[in-house]
């Protein structure tokens, strides 16, 4: 969950970055508001779903991007950022990826180093990958299996890479002794991880310890892409991971610059999802984020590789010409802003208590605390975004109906809950992001109006989840029963979205991600069925009941589906929004000049 | 003077040694005082969903498990002899002085403060000889024309100058000579030894900003020394003796007057080695100022230990630089 790896890791600019995409129809409104008024400019929000500036002519230019915070890592093994997954495509090929293609079909997961998809087996326990065979490294040599096999192994080292996802280590069939990783394998020849196999030198075989139907969005992730083990230099490969995509490091000075330059070696013929359309990639990090839109507007950088649109400051300017809402996006980023409703903590660990808050949240208020329609998102009655992959609409608790809240079916579910006269109870927040800051303290007015009185409990955003919110014990002894969060999937499917937030056995006792402590049957069982189905229709139905059977449980409080405003430099080409990461697809990008 | 200068580098040690525990002691004691411990510490820094196997892996690379004592002992070794890190595949040595290892970076703090620093350097140095050449000038001539249209014109703008922040008159210099003319555009630094030319230029605006500020306090620390100094009697003495006026206000009126400001320089340079941090925000210069944003943010407590040690150490020096100063014009000091 990079982009839900956003609650514990990174600044807020970061956070936003680890939103997920608009399925195609980011220009909508939905929710009463947004950026897509009639009367907006014909540009606006075009590259949500077409490419604007189709073109596959070279120049030598250079293309600048800006981010206002750092890298996690520019190691494709150790990273967990949104917009690194993104930007890593122009240096490296995972196994799979997504499909570098606008609107919905962006969503889909298609072979990158691999010649196809993974294959199964029948008891669900194996899947083969074979690699595209004349894959070179940057400095010519050809991409083994082994290399893809080693960049996996190097993930059961926490010590040495600790941010990235840990899925191969859950998923892949465990031995005796456990595997620690190529750094402490004693192994002569340190590929000693039993569980993936390379019969031959464009084979790879995993062995899964059980049947899990999204290993091919598993292998999406940036940490399939092949690392040789001779080039390994553990905590220090970021400064210089080996390159099998279009562009390669030519210098990084850390969390400073970073300056690509086209791989010699790179052949578009097997990297169709990227492009190699310019002479130079510079990134200049830890940039002021005011400083990154002005020059945005001035044309001298191309491109905010942070991926989380421009600032307040930005909006204003961009939102009153139509001229520069000509050359602006708009769309939902696949991120979801919410409240967890915890389902231990008294009273609410009666439905109906948790029912009261679901329709007493005034939306709309909400909504303008994240920023309003444009920046902030769309109001949500669902815990999905709409780019989910099964995604259904509906609206249990007339959240876009009422979006000012409906005090008198609050009254009534109070009652239920054998709480008529209110209750009290805490509410958990970041306190250093003043969006949310502002979200509890619109929730807490909403509520009081229903006789729910609230005490606001804010916490640092680095700790929130590691000592606070994220610990079930804290929870209960400091009667936290409302938690603010936010959440995009590792991958954009239900499972992917709904597993680590709502199935019974992801509750844990520090990290906790499944805040509100659900531990429904109905839901653990979906999710279970889920990761061995592979039909898809079957697949997205259940993407749907889960959805439904977390709002039945009123386990959650959806809030909106974040939606941010992208600057779209005009003398850009290639320029789409990735639905998957939310963002402009960095791998694809060109100069007109 | 060899005694004078002696002591006050032994003092100056002992300072940097007690700068280091208070600083060790906020950041690795107090948060066990309150109730965190080392395993929560380490789950900081172990990305999501770690095991507990993973979260004791970190805990025992980073030394988090052990007693917050050996803790800043293996701290100060580092700081004296430096310390080999284990990268996975090999172990690199960060020499002296080491001051730590980064929990998020994955690399030895030093190394990258050093890569900060020529910014920062580059930003204070310059900055500096602008206020002070400008401070000091204005100063002198409003003194000499006291109650003029130039004193007056002079000292509304010092006022501004003083009053006005940095994100303000940074964002406002941006906005006229960067972004609407892009006289100074892409304000982005280049080392000196790349370009010299360009990295003047793109430095002229972070320059004058926050030479702006503190000329302005300059100028009228100046023009009030200056204004109290040239009606000394011993002024008065030397214009009688038919000294040059020039001589007489160089010689004997400025060099009086420029004592306070001395001391006032050696602490602004100092605080500004340490990272000019609102200047370097605004023009998104990666020196130590940004540096110490960033760690900040990510919470890394191995990097805001190093950059607080750092600019300790540069205050520190600053200051016995000016005493030494201060020794070496006026005689009485050394005693």
């Amino acid at each position: 969950m990079p982009r839900r790896g956003f609650m514990g890791l990174a600044a807020a600019g970061a956070v936003a970055a680890l939103a997920l995409a608009a399925c195609g129809g980011g220009s909508s409104s939905g929710g009463g508001s947004g950026g897509g008024s009639s009367s907006a400019p014909a540009g606006f929000n075009a590259a949500v779903t077409k490419v604007v500036n189709p073109s596959n002519k070279r120049t030598n230019g250079t293309i600048y991007f800006g981010n206002s915070s750092t890298p996690d890592s520019t190691d494709p093994g150790d990273t967990y950022y949104a917009n690194m997954w993104n930007f890593s495509r122009l240096y490296t090929m995972p196994l799979m990826t997504y499909a570098s293609t606008p609107g919905p079909g962006g969503l889909k997961v298609v072979p990158d180093l691999a010649t196809a998809p993974g294959t199964v087996s029948d008891n669900g326990l194996t899947w083969t990958y074979h690699i595209k065979p004349n894959v070179k490294f940057e400095d010519g040599t050809t991409v083994t299996s082994q290399d893809v096999k080693y960049a996996v192994e190097r993930t059961f080292d926490r010590s040495v890479l600790p941010l990235g996802p840990a899925y191969f280590p859950l998923l892949l069939a465990p031995q005796k002794p456990a595997y620690p990783g190529p750094y402490k394998d004693r192994s002569k020849n340190i590929m000693g991880l039993k569980a993936v196999q390379t019969p031959d030198a464009t084979t790879i075989v995993f062995h899964l310890a059980h049947p899990f139907a999204d290993f091919n969005y598993v292998t999406a992730i940036p940490q399939t892409a092949p690392v040789p083990p001779n080039k390994d230099t553990g905590t220090k490969y970021q400064l210089h991971p080996w390159s099998t995509g279009p562009y390669k490091f030519q210098s990084y000075q850390l969390n400073k610059q970073l300056t690509l330059v086209p791989n010699t070696f790179w052949n578009p013929a097997t990297d169709p999802n990227a492009k190699q359309l310019v002479s130079k990639i510079v990134v200049t990090m830890n940039m002021n984020a005011n400083d990154i839109d002005n020059r945005l507007l001035a044309g001298d950088l191309n491109v905010d590789m942070a991926g989380t649109g421009v600032q307040a400051a930005a909006r204003a300017k961009i939102l009153s010409s139509n001229s520069l809402k000509a050359s602006s996006d708009d769309p939902i980023t696949g991120f979801l802003w919410y409240a967890y409703l915890n389902t231990v903590v008294p009273p609410m660990n009666n439905v109906h208590c948790r029912m009261a808050i679901e329709y007493a949240a005034n939306k709309t208020n909400l909504q303008t605390a994240y920023g309003g329609p444009v920046a902030g998102g769309q109001i949500a009655s669902t815990v999905s975004p709409p780019n989910v992959v099964g995604h259904k609409a509906f609206d249990l608790y007339e959240a876009t109906t009422k979006p000012g809240g409906d005090i008198a079916k609050a009254k009534e579910q109070l009652k239920l809950c054998g709480q008529p006269n209110g209750f009290t109870t805490g509410i958990a927040y970041r306190s250093d992001r003043p969006k949310e800051v502002a979200a509890a303290t619109a929730l807490q007015q909403a509520l009081s109006q229903a006789g729910i009185h609230t005490s606001l409990h804010g916490y640092p955003a680095g700790t929130y989840y590691a000592n606070f919110a994220g610990v079930p014990k804290y929870v209960h002894q400091h009667d936290l029963g409302i938690d603010f969060g936010g959440w995009a999937p590792d991958w954009p499917d239900g499972y992917g979205f709904f597993d680590f937030i709502s199935a019974g056995n992801t509750i844990g006792a520090a990290g906790n991600t499944n805040i509100e402590e659900l531990n429904d049957p109905v839901v653990n069982n979906l999710l279970a069925k889920y990761g061995t189905t592979t039909d898809e229709a079957t697949r997205n139905s259940y993407t749907a009941q889960i959805d439904m059977q977390i709002m039945k449980d009123a386990g959650i409080l959806p809030e909106v589906y974040a939606k941010s405003l992208l600057y779209r430099n005009p003398n850009l080409t290639n320029v789409y929004v990735q639905p998957y990461y939310g963002m402009y697809n960095y791998a694809v990008l060109g100069l007109k000049s | 003077m060899v005694t004078f200068i002696v002591r006050r580098l032994i003092a100056t040690v002992f300072l940097l040694v007690v700068v280091s525990m208070i600083t060790y002691a906020v950041f690795f004691l107090i948060p066990r005082l309150a109730g965190q411990n080392s395993y929560q510490l380490a789950t900081q820094y172990v990305g999501r969903n770690p095991t507990r196997a993973a979260v004791l892996d970190i805990e025992q690379k980073l030394g988090l498990n052990e007693p917050i004592w050996v803790q800043y002992g293996r701290f100060i070794r580092g700081l004296v002899f430096g310390e080999h890190y284990n990268s996975g595949t090999s172990s690199t040595y960060c020499p002296p002085p080491c001051f730590g290892y980064s929990f998020k970076s994955q690399l030895p703090v030093w190394p990258q403060m050093v890569s900060s620093l020529p910014v920062t350097i580059s930003l204070a140095i310059g900055a500096a000889i602008l206020w002070l050449v400008g401070g000091v000038t204005i100063g002198v001539i409003s003194a000499l024309k006291r109650g003029t249209l130039f004193d007056r014109f002079s000292m509304g703008i010092a006022l501004a100058g003083v009053s006005l922040p940095i994100f303000f008159t940074g964002l406002l210099s941006l906005a006229l000579f960067s972004y609407k003319w892009p006289i100074f555009p892409n304000v982005t630094f280049v080392p000196f030894t790349q370009n010299p030319l360009l990295w003047a230029r793109n430095l002229v605006l972070p320059w004058v900003t926050l030479a702006f500020l503190y000329a302005a306090l300059y100028a009228r620390l100046t023009r009030a020394g200056m204004l109290e100094t040239m009606s000394e009697d011993y002024i008065r003495t030397a214009r009688a003796k038919g000294l040059p006026e020039r001589t007489v206000i160089i010689k004997h009126g400025l060099r009086a007057a420029l004592t306070p400001i001395i001391t006032i320089f050696g602490l602004d340079l100092g605080a500004l080695l340490g990272g000019a941090v609102i200047t370097e925000h605004t023009f998104s210069l990666n020196g130590l100022g940004q540096f110490t944003i960033l760690a900040i943010d990510n919470q890394d407590l191995p990097e805001i230990l190093g950059v607080t040690m750092l600019a300790a150490f540069f205050i520190i020096i600053a200051n016995l630089a000016v005493d030494i100063l201060y020794a070496v014009v006026d005689p009485r000091v050394r005693h």
